[in-house]
């Protein structure tokens, strides 16, 4: 002790002392080679809040903390020094208030003549401000990763300037399926599909990102499983400080969910607009096919009076007159049965059951009976399917097929009633709604007029009748009802025939798969 | 001597065949007027007979078959019938249909009226008019 207060202290000069004691925004302490304090600036004054007088003698361990005095870090600290000439270390420290402060201490080893460690210089400096701004911008770092990689509903990834995943949040985890494990490493092109690689769209939305600052896309996107999500994409280009790309950011959104109710929306506004031109044709329907009869009421009626002592006129004007009017009642007639098709359309799922086709061919023949024996005709059936549909439905579209047959015929009728079951595949022209994989092909040919091969398709249309009124009676709307029963039931109706050699109607219904 | 006029009345209705009919013979008995029960039939009759030229047609709209526009483009290519006035003759008046056959070139659109002084009236003007012309 003595030797090293007289080494150091007397072989100085007062100026250099004074430098060291004045110093104030480091704490200078002398330390003697087991850790006791011999000296005192200012600085460590200021810092520590002892005077030199409280101080002095004491063990520099007098500023840690229990649990560093516990772990023996005081003297570790000076056999570190002892051993490599020097230690540092940061950490918490106690004020003679017990307040703490950070502290960066450097403790320098001194030595004698013949190289014997003689005591320890202690520079510690108040980096408490310092400390406490950096662990502010550190948990603001970590709460931001923390807050990228807890992110739920969006994937966000980090990529290498080519395109290499080096990042992963649990939201690209929940939105693509795979672990980080799985694909940090790889390349993004991983989530797109097989088309769109091939296209290189992945490539491009990089160009894009690169050249515009950022790329924006929407499109079907893979899963891990192979099945596939709506995405939204935004892709941002990182740069460095000098202005290059180090990277691209890529924020992926599943929307699938609101792509499907687009696509809801889409086939619902569809339907409206069918809905509407239907509309329209019954707006027409009203004005036109109702005021023909309506018309020609008043103009029999004129007639009538004008001729009123003509007694011959007057009869064959009347029943003019009643016929029309009867014509009138049979368009108001179909037109509810028609107007009722939608509105059973909507009630869809109550209404469904399984129909037997054979019970409801057999009550159709019931309601014909009386034409059928007055027009001789023959009505042959094979057996007939069970399927799901609406029986009130199913039982118009047998009956104004057969009534349509038993009408526009010259000879006696007869009709040949047939099923068969064809693969989806298997029908000629089939329209892209048909859903199911196989259908009843239920054929209705007859022996009657026919038609001409060229109004195959007008024959469906709401009021298109191809025959003359005086010849053949009807409101033409039988054949649009069973066009809209047959879509209704997710099924077709067309029609062959040839001039005089009567008509074949195709009718297909959906297989009640599982019940065959 | 005045020439006798010659009509054609295409019409799948018997009953607006009969009330055309009795209207025109009520304002010219002197016109001489063929009937048609629709437009196949009608282009099957002018163009069989090359010396069967009527001086006006009415057509109506709404027919199996052909419809009275079809009936009209027809018509309108046959070279003898360019002096002849063709009228559409129909129980409405859609838009649509006046437009197209005022396009193709038909005289005019009659609506068919309930009324017939109406339909007498109309004749009227329509004969009187080319009776002028054709003097």
């Amino acid at each position: 002790m003595e030797k090293m207060g007289t080494g150091i202290v007397d072989g100085e000069t007062g100026l250099y002392r004074k430098m060291i004691e004045e110093i104030q925004d480091y704490a200078i302490i002398l330390l003697d080679k087991d850790g006791f304090i011999r000296n005192w600036n200012k600085g460590a004054q200021k810092i520590k809040l002892y005077t030199e007088k409280d101080i002095l003698g004491k063990h520099f361990s007098i500023f840690y903390l229990p649990e560093d005095i516990q772990s023996n870090l005081p003297q570790k600290l000076l056999n570190e020094a002892t051993e490599s000439g020097r230690a540092a270390h940061e950490g918490w420290r106690k004020r003679k208030d017990d307040s703490k402060f950070w502290g960066s201490v450097t403790i320098t080893a001194l030595h004698d003549d013949e190289n014997n460690v003689i005591g320890f210089c202690k520079v510690t400096r108040d980096l408490t401000d310092k400390k406490i701004s950096d662990d502010r911008l550190r948990m603001s770092e970590e709460r931001y990763h923390q807050m990228i990689s807890e992110v739920q509903d969006y994937a966000i990834i980090l990529l290498s300037p080519e395109g290499v995943i080096e990042n992963w949040n649990a939201g690209a985890e929940a939105i693509k399926g795979y672990k980080s494990s799985e694909v940090i490493g790889k390349k993004f092109e991983l989530f797109y599909t097989k088309e769109d690689r091939e296209n290189g769209l992945p490539g491009r939305l990089l160009n894009e990102a690169k050249d515009n600052g950022k790329a924006t896309q929407e499109g079907w996107r893979v899963r891990k499983d192979g099945s596939r999500f709506w995405g939204t994409i935004v892709i941002t280009a990182l740069h460095g400080k000098d202005g290059k790309i180090i990277g691209f950011s890529k924020v992926t959104r599943d929307l699938t969910h609101q792509k499907a109710a687009e696509q809801k929306l889409a086939a619902y506004t569809e339907e409206l607009e069918i809905q509407n031109s239907e509309l329209q044709q019954f707006a027409y329907v009203a004005s036109h096919d109702l005021q023909e009869p309506l018309r020609k009421i008043q103009t029999f009626a004129e007639l009538i009076q004008e001729h009123y002592d003509d007694k011959e006129f007057v009869k064959r004007y009347f029943q003019k007159l009643d016929s029309s009017a009867r014509r009138m009642a049979e368009l108001v007639k179909s037109l509810l049965n028609y107007s009722r098709l939608s509105r059973d359309k909507e009630e869809k799922d109550s209404s469904i059951t399984e129909v037997n086709l054979g019970d409801v061919l057999n009550e159709v023949k019931q309601d014909f009976e009386l034409l059928i024996e007055d027009k001789k005709a023959v009505i042959n059936c094979g057996p007939l399917p069970v399927v799901t549909g609406n029986q009130m439905q199913l039982g118009q579209l047998f009956s104004n097929l057969i009534s349509n047959s038993l009408k526009f015929s010259n000879v006696a009728p007869v009709i040949n009633i047939d099923s068969r079951i064809v693969k989806k595949e298997q029908i000629e022209n089939a329209p892209k709604t048909l859903s199911a994989h196989r259908y009843h092909l239920i054929t209705f040919e007859d022996n009657g007029i026919g038609f001409e091969e060229q109004y195959s398709k007008i024959i469906f249309s709401l009021f298109q009748r191809l025959q003359r009124k005086q010849d053949y009676a009807g409101t033409g709307i039988g054949l649009a009802l069973c066009k809209k029963i047959a879509e209704n039931h997710d099924g077709l109706i067309f029609a062959t025939s040839g001039l005089d050699k009567g008509a074949t109607f195709h009718v297909y219904l959906p297989v009640m798969e599982g019940a065959g | 001597m005045q020439k006798i006029k010659r009509c054609l009345i295409i019409d799948d209705d018997h009953d607006d065949q009969e009330i055309f009919l009795m209207c025109l013979n009520r304002v010219d008995s002197d016109v001489n007027c063929l009937t048609a029960d629709d437009g196949v039939e009608a282009v099957a009759m002018l163009k069989s007979d090359s010396n069967y030229t009527p001086d006006f047609i009415f057509i109506d709209v709404n027919m199996p078959k052909m419809n009275g526009i079809e009936c009209l483009k027809i018509l309108k290519n046959i070279e003898r019938l360019k002096y002849t006035k063709i009228f559409m003759y129909s129980t409405t008046s859609e838009a649509s249909f006046v437009k197209e056959s005022r396009n193709l070139g038909a005289d005019d659109f009659i609506i068919k009226p309930s009324r017939t002084a109406e339909l007498k009236d109309k004749l009227a003007r329509i004969f009187g008019i080319v009776s002028v012309v054709s003097k």
